[in-house]
């Protein structure tokens, strides 16, 4: 048992530092001698960076918690008008790739957008920059990113005891104090999973941050590479965000203290009804977040495509489709399959304080910028080369560079964060109780795999599925870097032409890419619903 | 449990030998016949077609991987000579300097090129050759600006134009390109005070896309710009009647700032005499007029003139610095607009 146990232990070891090899390469920066370009850096750039990435790490935060937490709760705990398509609709957003909805804000919003030329006529007001200051992308991140809080806010309120709610009732609470005094509290970990995950996912955004010209920490990343063309202080730069990454982590866990909530049932009694007014308030103010988050971006995405199909399609786009989808499920595939062996549940309490380590580092990735990651990733393989040619053999670069594997190797590593959090999470609510049994019952440990803990962990290992299938379609720099000739994806399209300022012509990958991302998500209800 | 162990290790190998195999097989194919291999920060939708018509002229296939400047030359760089690229193309002077200054290319002595290209917009060495021909240039609204108040990029920082300015990002390399050529003819001095002048003189955060620029300008909410003149062209043959006009910037003093795109042969191409075919056709009179006619951009060979719409904004002196200067003066340009807190 112990040697098994033992062997497995290194054989998770090595996995996870596999997932975590990019990161190790770009923190190996640091032996590199440094440049006076900290000089510059530190004297005009960091002050204002470090400061408005903090405030938008703030906002972000603060926004998506409340907005994610309240819109879970409603859809759960309370009938009201439309409750049954919105509780899904809610999930639509997160199938729009962040860059695409900030170009179609500013294509709105902006002085020049018709929102703005419209209120200007109206009311004669005169116009503002919505690119200056901080609310208006922190309001961007915030729509976009809230479905991660409300679909893990949503699958722990839909796991709450019904007993204890009704309990707070008939001893006299408010609707609201049952909210803040139960339901938040015992949901507080799964909020500081998708909590986690968007900050994370804000940290290394570029797309929306370079369209408002926002000054954030990967302003100075890029700027070390592009502009002074040093990379390896680019690659110090990014290390320093995956500390900042593991700081989350850490406060996350803390946060998280030792509680575990253990619990399986799931309940379809609603607690609350809202009928007259107040039903239809709550249904305007969810109805409203829908709208805003994706039925208007939408309605322009697709009059922009109408405008410019004969323009822009063309047969080519069936191999985007093509490498989009072969990409996209074999990446998800392999993804969620490293996290289930990384979460399952026995490992958890054998594990050594390294191993443990080791495998949340490996979830780091998803704080780096997805082009440091990939050409931290192309350096590892130039390390390896040169280590297999000082033992007299050969370079692998011109196998490995350009390849599908290391594409998806990169995913991998990229997105582990997602799928493992999903998993651990809902590993985590299995009680030991389980293991306990089958053990007494003489069960092997594949058998205990299989039969107790795989089925236990279906709806944690799908949702992680989900969100890393919809991310990895969306992603766009490391599947630039790294893609092989002729596999170009949807994402790439979209960027081509809108890095062209061609953002019309850009509306028909990008829907194309929504309409996928939606099949996804209504996919996952589906099971999800099966499952409950 | 011996059994089982197996029996998830053949799958997770065959799995990594599907995936590996594919790879490989894609990277023989690459290796085995005579066509070329471009990389290339053209975007994919204005080279293509470029490609098909040399292929159709020679037979020679193309291929092309598309990708951002920076992470793309250090592709190159640690593929080392087994690099599938046979030519590297990319937009900006700075940037073909830089991968020059990286020894990506190999000189290239070329009669054809020589005649064709006018010898500011090629490498002293041979190293890369400017394919087409951008100007940037002062833009204005014809509703609110008389264009005898307009003269020169330096003037745009004098107190007329508070609050009248938008610019583009620094982030772009083409910003960078033209502060590096103010730098080069008035000295790092004189243009801080230029930059510190732009930057009081903005009505809005600078914007990511020149498209942007010229919609702020219609929308009333600043004055001037300044822009590449292709994505006016653009604009123009949508809407012919839109209230924008170019001005030629310095035309009395150092000439308009012009930039290229335009590629080199790599130091390691397998197919080299295919790819001085490649760099020969596109700077024909057939090449040239795809290029003009796919992006409105200016012709860089001196043999064809602008088409209509183009030529329509007349005539103008282009500034003659050899462009690999600004590539030389980029990273002090970018301290410089750093420093003054353009964006």
């Amino acid at each position: 048992m112990s040697i098994r146990q033992n062997n497995s232990n290194i054989l998770m070891g090595f996995l996870a530092f596999s997932v975590a090899f990019p990161i190790i390469v770009v923190f190996s920066a640091w032996l590199l001698p440094g440049t006076e370009l900290w000089g510059h850096f530190s004297e005009n750039l960091l002050p204002e960076l470090v400061s408005s990435t903090l405030i938008l790490l703030l906002g972000v935060g603060i926004g998506v918690s409340v907005l994610g937490t309240v819109l879970a709760y409603l859809v759960v705990m309370v009938e009201f008008p439309g409750r049954k398509w919105l509780e899904w609709a809610l999930f639509l957003p997160f199938a729009i790739p962040a860059y695409v909805l900030a170009f179609v804000y500013l294509g709105v919003f902006d002085y020049s957008g018709y929102a703005q030329v419209w209120l200007r006529e109206l009311t004669g007001i005169s116009g503002f920059d919505i690119r200056s200051g901080h609310w208006a992308i922190i309001l961007t991140f915030v729509l976009v990113f809230y479905p991660y809080v409300y679909m893990m806010a949503r699958a722990s309120f839909k796991r709450q005891k019904i007993q204890m709610i009704e309990a707070g009732k008939m001893l006299g609470a408010s609707p609201f104090s049952v909210f803040w005094k139960i339901s938040v509290p015992l949901a507080r970990p799964a909020i500081a999973a998708g909590l986690l995950v968007t900050l994370m996912e804000t940290l290394a955004d570029f797309g929306v941050v370079s369209l408002f010209n926002y000054p954030t920490f990967t302003t100075a990343i890029y700027s070390a590479w592009g502009d002074f063309r040093s990379i390896e202080v680019a690659a110090q730069l990014a290390s320093l965000l995956v500390l900042v990454a593991f700081l989350l982590i850490y406060f996350e866990k803390k946060a998280r203290g030792k509680a575990k909530y253990y619990s399986s049932d799931v309940s379809n009694i609603k607690p609350y009804h809202a009928n007259g007014l107040i039903g239809w308030l709550l249904f305007v103010f969810v109805f409203g977040v829908f709208m805003l988050s994706f039925a208007m971006p939408m309605l322009q995405i697709i009059i922009w495509s109408f405008e410019k199909f004969t323009q822009e399609w063309n047969p080519r786009y069936f191999d985007y489709l093509s490498s989009t989808g072969i990409l996209t499920i074999s990446a998800t595939v392999l993804t969620v399959f490293v996290a289930t062996l990384l979460a399952l549940p026995s490992r958890r309490k054998s594990n050594s304080k390294v191993l443990q380590i080791l495998i949340r580092f490996s979830t780091l990735g998803y704080a780096l910028p997805g082009s440091v990651m990939a050409v931290g990733l192309l350096y590892g393989v130039q390390n390896i080369s040169l280590i297999s040619i000082y033992f007299g053999g050969s370079s692998i670069n011109h196998i490995l560079f350009g390849s599908v594997a290391l594409l998806l190797f990169a995913y991998v590593s990229r997105f582990m964060a997602i799928a493992f959090n999903s998993t651990i999470a809902s590993s985590e609510q299995i009680k030991p109780m389980f293991e306990q049994s089958a053990r007494l019952l003489g069960a092997s440990r594949f058998r205990l795999v299989k039969e107790v803990y795989l089925p236990m962990m279906t709806p944690g290992i799908l949702a992680g599925a989900l969100l890393v299938s919809v991310d990895v379609m969306k992603e766009l720099p490391a599947t630039y870097l790294l893609r092989p000739f002729g596999w170009d994806t949807l994402a790439i399209r979209v960027y081509e032409l809108s890095a062209e300022g061609l953002y019309e012509r850009a509306a028909i990958p990008a829907l194309i890419m929504v309409f996928l991302g939606a099949v996804i998500m209504l996919l996952f209800n589906k099971l999800d619903r099966d499952n409950n | 449990m011996e059994y089982k162990v197996n029996k998830k290790v053949s799958i997770l190998s065959i799995l990594v030998i599907a995936i590996l195999s594919t790879s490989f097989s894609a990277a023989v194919l690459a290796a085995t016949d005579d066509s070329l291999t471009v990389y290339s920060t053209r975007k994919e939708h204005l080279i293509k077609p470029l490609f098909d018509a040399f292929t159709k002229k020679t037979g020679i296939e193309v291929k092309y991987l598309t990708g951002n400047g920076g992470a793309l030359i250090e592709r190159i760089k640690l593929e080392g000579k087994r690099t599938k690229a046979d030519m590297f193309m990319t937009v900006d002077a700075g940037n073909l300097w830089y991968a020059a200054s990286q020894n990506l290319f190999q000189p290239v002595e070329s009669e054809v090129l020589i005649n064709n290209i006018p010898v500011h917009l090629r490498d002293p060495e041979g190293l890369w050759t400017g394919l087409s021909v951008r100007a940037r240039t002062i833009i204005y609204s014809t509703d609110r600006v008389n264009p005898e108040e307009l003269s020169t990029y330096q003037d745009l920082a004098s107190n007329k134009w508070k609050g009248r300015l938008c610019l583009r990002t620094s982030k772009k390399v083409y910003t960078k390109s033209l502060v590096a050529s103010l730098i080069h003819h008035d000295g790092q001095k004189a243009t801080t005070e230029v930059v510190k002048g732009w930057v009081d003189n903005l009505a809005a955060t600078p914007n990511a896309e020149d498209t942007h620029v010229m919609s702020a300008i219609l929308a009333g909410q600043c004055d001037v710009g300044i822009v590449n003149t292709y994505y006016f062209g653009r604009l123009q043959a949508e809407k012919p009647n839109v209230a924008l006009k170019l001005f030629w910037a310095n035309q009395g003093s150092t000439g308009t700032h012009v930039n290229i795109s335009g590629a080199g042969v790599t130091k390691y191409s397998s197919n080299k005499e295919g790819s001085i075919k490649l760099l020969e056709f596109l700077s024909s009179i057939e090449a040239q007029k795809i290029y003009v006619k796919l992006n409105k951009e200016y012709p860089a060979s001196q043999k064809l003139k602008a088409d209509n719409l183009i030529a329509q904004w007349g005539d103008f002196n282009q500034d003659k610095m050899n462009l690999s200067v600004a590539g030389k003066n980029q990273a002090e340009a970018v301290a410089l607009m750093q420093r003054e807190g353009y964006r």
